[in-house]
């Protein structure tokens, strides 16, 4: 392979894995666009929720590698898996906002920060007591068919991330743009008190955006799973911290930037990663993150929202 | 003040009667009251001192040497998080900076090949030359009690290199950041192998040693350095707690605009809060290294980050004494309880024939709990064990109730010790032109125009949205203007912080009330004080004379000013502000604003939500600071307020000054009328109010 076919597999690898980051970003983008709060459950919501969608896979008999499907069987069943994924890891968003976030809204300063970090703490110890500390085979039902493009591979994996994850996000940002509960969501992240006062039931929003963002992390898990071929108990932590990179480069409570910075975190890790050695990358991503904050806090395409006062 | 006796019994709950009762009966009764916390240190540092000698038990000993560390760690975060509200996640990386600090310096694992350049270094003992096969080699052997000093500079250095790009930004950033810092750390050290041998670890460091002693691989000296570490931590909070600097910190944890409002350089002292958390953890981590003997990356990864977070959660955020009983009973947890508590699971597992029971490693699920406690401290006890903020005893009926006299010296009287707070430059006082402030595209203020002439009371009016809180915030350096000179004793302010504009000399209030409401009332009027006052970190560890008599000074000059308002604040100085009522916050705010020798006060609202009578009051007393000299610009809706007080009136409407005079020239005026009655009301009436 040649210097370009190599940089163009890295930029292929690369929009996957910003496919999966930005899904997860917006996640960190819609909660704290509406309460102000990086919600730090967020990283071991992804976690879980990747052995939920293992799980649900399991459920067909797929185990690895072993068994590969294709036609309707496959479409089917990724359909099954994601709704399931989805679903359940929308009403784990749901619930630790009802029981754990709800009775400490309206106190002011770190308690609510601390509570997310509490519950992510939670979920990664459970995972790691029920199921151990060696990362898990996940299954990988897809057929192995491979395009060439110039010196390049594009395999059946890429463009089946790449077709989801535009079809949520499309769905998102109809979803916030055109209906009437998006419009809701938008007003209360304007100004939550005026939202209240005009009629707008605030907890129903703070619902929905912990349903809706905890779903897309269930799908951006899911699509780890498929990337990786694995899952595993600390997988939380360093995909957070990616995400919420890419959702801080955007400009966080921007849906679109958080679309846009998933994306380039993705090409910058894997292009990175390709440029210096692949352990270096979190230094390279927390380093855009500290860079990001201290010259351009309200990143790409944020409001005026990072800086006080 | 009050003919209650303290300790007579308490009608009400049995349970209170009951305690009550133990209280009498318990020998705390044979000690003064005011002695108590004495005897309790007293206590508490002779059982500590014996504790290995009685236990007797190397791995107790051993156990306890590390719940002190934590507790030193503990200590050490609870100045960034309790005191100064600033949430780190990565804390363990200054953990981490100073035991490999340490290990690096102490150890076999650097060896340069050795060079002229060392020989100062060997004559001074801190590097030995070696003679190896290769040639010479350069063999580090820093001693441990330079080290802990090197290391709690070393780690506060890079508290502030890490903590200097998130401060501009909000408290959540530094979360995140923090969180990131503390993954990175590890990375590091495990990526540079030459400086740390990698992920193996660190080998073969040096144990301390004192007067030719080593102290080997035994507990008990590590132990007593442990404790002798947690004391002089403790002391050290303590004493930066009652100062001028922990003042400082708590007014941003609880306001931050309102700190820099009265003065506090907010940048300066949360990086001083972060280098101060950062050098406990870096003397922590050298401590910790020299009893390990070995330092491996995993020692510093997130979970200790957030164990340290749960003990001070677990202990009380913010409480001194909290968080060092928190980090050690998580710790006796850890260390001894879990054990125990599994093999009684065990036990019963045995005996009643279940199977599961029999397997349970409480000890494994330590994390687990740690998180469990993490949500529910914060669900349902959000102070911790021991509650930063003491509760004072509430006022009774009586003096709720007692009739208010306002003092019998004239307030002008008492303010005569104040020093100076007129203004005799021949420049005004302040001076506003051509001031333009936009957001986005709306224009707040549009060309406004405005003098203080010395000793003067200048009232802004104008309907709401008219750009007067507007207008203070431009002044003050909390918004910086688009256009215009702001001028102030004849030398320019605009776009000073403002810190630096309060310093000059203008204090303000606030329309919607910013005070720090978990500091009680004479906290509160401290922190006003806080530009006027010079003790720094040496002055108040140190407790130099100097910064007593100062403190002294500031704590009597605060409460002559509170004795402004008669009875209304004077019983309530040790009182949280969040539990006074509204009025008296007003009052507390003027006060706060009043203890930095201002020569301009800017009241914002000062008597909204007053009602008749608290208003005259107010006005008698605003009144009276400025028969003293006191030069005042004043946003009021109440006219009769404004036309008592002020000499002249400027009047604002859509962020436009559209008249000024004094103020009966002003109520007449055709177009104030409009703008606060609207067209036709201007047509039918001559007079507003």
């Amino acid at each position: 392979m040649t210097t370009a076919d190599i940089f163009l597999q890295q930029v292929i690898n690369g929009l996957s894995l910003g496919a999966m980051y930005a899904l997860l970003a917006l996640g960190f983008t819609l909660v704290y666009g509406i309460l102000e709060l990086i919600n730090f459950a967020h990283f071991n919501v992804f976690m879980v929720s990747s052995f939920i969608g293992m799980w649900a896979l399991q459920l067909f008999g797929l185990s690895g590698q072993s068994v590969v499907l294709s036609g309707f069987a496959l479409i089917g069943v990724l359909v099954f898996a994601f709704v399931v994924t989805m679903l359940s890891a929308g009403v784990l968003g749901v619930v630790i906002e009802r029981f754990a976030l709800r009775p400490l809204r309206g106190i002011s300063g770190t308690a609510a920060m601390i509570t997310t970090i509490g519950v992510s703490y939670i979920l990664f110890n459970i995972i790691l007591l029920t199921v151990g500390a060696s990362s898990m085979n996940f299954p990988n039902p897809l057929p192995n068919i491979t395009w060439p493009i110039a010196g390049a591979v594009l395999r059946l994996r890429e463009v089946l991330i790449w077709i989801i994850a535009l079809v949520l996000m499309t769905g998102l940002h109809l979803f916030v743009n055109r209906t009437r509960l998006g419009k809701a969501m938008r007003a209360t992240a304007q100004d939550a008190d005026a939202a209240r006062m005009m009629g707008i039931d605030v907890d129903r929003v703070i619902i929905t955006a912990f349903f809706l963002g905890s779903a897309l992390a269930g799908a951006a898990a899911l699509i780890f799973g498929l990337y990786y071929n694995l899952t595993s108990f600390i997988i939380g932590y360093s995909a957070g911290l990616r995400a919420f990179t890419a959702a801080v480069l955007g400009g966080i409570g921007s849906v679109t930037g958080a679309m846009v910075g998933g994306i380039l975190i993705g090409l910058i890790e894997a292009i990175g990663g390709q440029i210096f050695e692949v352990r270096w990358t979190d230094v390279i991503i927390f380093s855009i993150l500290v860079l990001v904050l201290v010259f351009a806090p309200n990143g790409l395409f944020g409001r005026a929202a990072a800086t006080r006062s | 003040m009050s003919s209650r006796d303290p300790a007579a019994p308490r009608r009400g709950t049995i349970g209170g009667d009951t305690f009550a009762f133990l209280l009498r009966a318990s020998p705390v009764q044979w000690i003064a009251p005011h002695l108590r916390p004495r005897v309790m240190v007293a206590i508490v540092t002779v059982a500590a001192v014996l504790f290995p000698i009685v236990i007797r038990n190397d791995a107790d000993t051993d156990a306890a040497a590390n719940a002190l560390s934590y507790a030193a760690l503990a200590l050490g975060l609870n100045i960034v998080v309790g005191m100064a509200g600033l949430l780190d996640l990565g804390y363990a990386a200054f953990f981490a900076i100073g035991a490999y600090a340490y290990g690096i310096a102490a150890s076999w694992q650097f060896t340069p090949p050795w060079s002229g350049f060392w020989e100062p270094f060997q004559y001074l003992h801190l590097v030995a030359r070696f003679h190896d096969t290769g040639g010479d080699v350069v063999h580090f052997q820093v001693s441990f009690w330079l080290m802990l000093p090197i290391s709690a500079a070393l780690a506060a250095f890079f508290g502030v290199l890490f903590g200097a790009p998130t401060l501009r930004l909000k408290g959540d950033y530094l979360a995140i950041v923090t969180l990131g810092f503390g993954e990175i750390v590890p990375i590091v050290a495990r990526n540079t192998p030459t400086l740390t041998n990698g992920a193996m670890g660190l080998n073969g460091v040096a144990a301390p040693q004192l007067f030719g002693w080593s102290f080997g691989i035994n507990a008990m000296p590590y132990y007593y350095v442990g404790l002798a570490l947690v004391a002089l931590l403790i002391l050290t909070s303590l004493r930066l707690k009652s100062s001028r600097i922990g003042r400082a910190w708590m007014a941003i944890r609880e306001d931050e605009i309102a700190a820099a409002a009265m003065g506090v350089n907010r940048v300066k002292f949360k990086l001083l809060a972060f280098a101060t958390g950062a050098a406990f953890a870096g003397a922590t981590g050298t401590l910790f290294v020299a009893k390990l003997q070995t330092a491996t990356p995993e020692m510093f990864m997130f979970p200790v980050s957030v164990m340290i977070l749960v003990m001070i959660v677990f202990g009380g955020i913010g409480s001194i004494w909290g968080v060092v009983l928190g980090a050690l009973i998580l710790q006796i947890l850890q260390s001894w309880f879990l054990e125990d508590l599994s093999q009684w699971l065990h036990a019963l597992g045995k005996l009643i024939h279940v199977e599961w029971l029999q397997h349970v490693e409480l000890s494994s699920s330590i994390e687990l709990i740690f998180g469990i406690i993490l949500v529910t401290m914060m669900l349902y006890r959000r102070q911790g064990l021991i509650p930063a903020t003491r509760r004072v005893q509430a006022l009774s009926l009586s003096e709720q109730t007692a009739q208010v006299e306002l003092s019998a010296t004239p307030a002008a009287k008492r303010l005569a010790g104040f020093g100076d707070i007129s203004y005799r430059g021949p420049d005004p006082l302040l001076e506003i032109k051509d001031l333009t402030v936009r957001f986005g595209g709306l224009v707040a203020l549009r060309s406004v125009e405005l003098s203080v002439p010395a000793n003067s009371v200048v009232a802004v009016i104008g309907p709401n949205g008219s750009g007067k809180s507007t207008l203070f915030n431009a002044v003050t350096g909390l918004v910086s203007p688009d256009e215009g000179s702001v001028r102030f004793a004849g030398e320019s302010i605009l776009r000073l912080p403002p810190h630096v504009v309060l310093d000059r000399g203008m204090a303000r209030t606030f329309q919607n009330i910013r005070l720090f409401p978990n500091l009680t009332v004479l906290e509160n009027v401290m922190v006003g004080r806080h530009a006027r006052l010079h003790s720094g970190m040496v002055g108040a560890l140190a407790r130099l004379p100097g910064m007593v008599h100062e403190e002294a000074a500031a704590r009597e000059h605060c409460l002559e000013i509170l004795a402004l308002f008669g009875n209304r604040l004077l019983p309530r100085v040790d009182h949280l502000v969040s539990s006074l009522s509204y009025a008296n916050r007003r009052r507390v705010e003027i006060a706060r604003a009043l203890a930095s020798n201002p020569k301009l006060l800017l009241l914002d609202e000062p008597t909204a939500g007053m009602n008749p009578a608290e208003t005259l009051e107010l006005a008698g007393q605003i009144k009276s600071l400025h028969q003293h000299g006191l030069s005042i610009v004043l946003i009021e809706h109440k006219l009769d307020v404004v036309v008592s007080l002020a000499d002249n009136v400027v009047v604002l409407d859509h962020g436009e000054k559209i008249a000024e005079g004094t103020p009966d020239v002003v109520r007449r005026d055709e177009e104030v009328i409009r703008a606060y009655l609207g067209r036709s009301a201007s047509l039918g009436s001559t007079a507003v109010a």
